[in-house]
């Protein structure tokens, strides 16, 4: 969708992240968690990352990707399915009558810094 | 060593939103997101609710735009005041640019903004602007499936509002499919039917927005 608009938030967070803490190292490593219905693919990510991250304190970091799923919580069957995209039916028994829980994360959960 | 962050990406979007949010409270403005496909209407849209809420809502309106002011003119040859954003390329509006639109405004004068999202389904889905209230439009033309190929849009969007239904004869779109979906998505949302140059369903379509503006006071 809009990774690169994306990736420039995330580098804002990580410098952002280092002030408070201080810390002046290299950044190795970038631990995002991108939830599978955020609409945001994870190849766009790291080829936006690519493209913005040179220059910045973020330039030459790995980055790994946790992809949480979603649930799909069927009222009608009382059936909690695990999703990888948004449902309108319950997979289970096709009713309507469902909740969708999670799978919308955006997170930057973690920076590895050189010691 | 490993600094936990656990921040949400977006988190300076969000923030933003909130003090959008917050500014427009203050004012007494009911912040509207209005978003849909390049070509579902809602500039047109725009121009028949206005006529029809004329005495009972005052207005503004900013329009969001990749480049260029033809909606923006048609919003301000009405007697609304309007901010054009132009995104430069951007597929989307964020917090940030509305609230740099907000100073341009006299919130004082109005009681609703309006704000049309670049037309698109996918990336104006991601970005809290500060509204109160999220409208999707989708024209009859564009197909009866896109709460299913477009899911996100739909979901939590407080109204669907479906525009040119003078053209419903000569498509094969199915209201009531397309109304059972987004019902899926958005349990609590209202379906609208409108054709904005025929007038048919805008009566309705602007009670229910001033009456949502009232309720919010």
């Amino acid at each position: 969708m809009h990774e690169l608009s994306i990736v420039e938030a995330l580098i804002d967070q990580v410098k952002e992240t280092l002030v408070q803490e201080g810390e002046k190292g290299r950044v190795l490593k970038l631990e995002l968690s991108i939830g599978r219905l955020s609409g945001v693919n994870c190849d766009s990510v790291r080829f936006a990352f690519g493209l913005l991250a040179p220059g910045t304190v973020a330039e030459g970091a790995e980055i790994v990707f946790q992809q949480p799923k979603a649930a799909c919580n069927c009222r009608a069957c009382n059936v909690l399915t695990e999703i990888d995209d948004l449902v309108i039916q319950c997979p289970n028994c096709g009713s309507g009558d469902v909740s969708i829980e999670g799978g919308r994360e955006l997170l930057l959960q973690s920076i590895d810094v050189e010691d | 060593m490993k600094i936990v962050a656990a921040k949400k990406i977006l988190k300076a979007n969000d923030q933003l939103a909130a003090e959008n949010r917050a500014l427009l409270d203050a004012a007494g403005v009911f912040g509207v997101n209005v978003v849909g496909s390049p070509g579902a209407g809602k500039t047109t849209l725009l121009e028949a609710l206005f006529a029809q809420l004329k005495g009972r809502l005052k207005p503004a309106v900013i329009e969001g735009d990749i480049a260029g002011s033809i909606d923006a003119e048609r919003i301000e040859r009405i007697g609304v005041p309007v901010v054009q954003i132009n995104t430069e390329g951007a597929c989307h509006l964020d917090a940030n640019m509305i609230a740099s639109a907000l100073k341009e405004l006299d919130l004082a004068a109005i009681d609703v903004l309006v704000i049309e999202n670049v037309g698109n389904l996918v990336c104006t889905a991601g970005y809290d602007l500060g509204e109160r209230l999220r409208i999707v439009v989708l024209s009859t033309s564009e197909g009866d499936d896109k709460a299913h190929k477009y899911p996100a849009i739909f979901q939590g969007a407080h109204a669907m509002l479906i525009t040119k239904t003078d053209l419903l004869p000569h498509t094969d779109f199915d209201v009531e499919r397309i109304a059972a979906d987004y019902k899926r998505l958005a349990p609590e949302g209202e379906v609208f039917q409108v054709s904005a140059v025929h007038g048919d369903g805008v009566a309705e379509a602007a009670d229910w927005l001033a009456d949502k503006c009232r309720q919010s006071k």
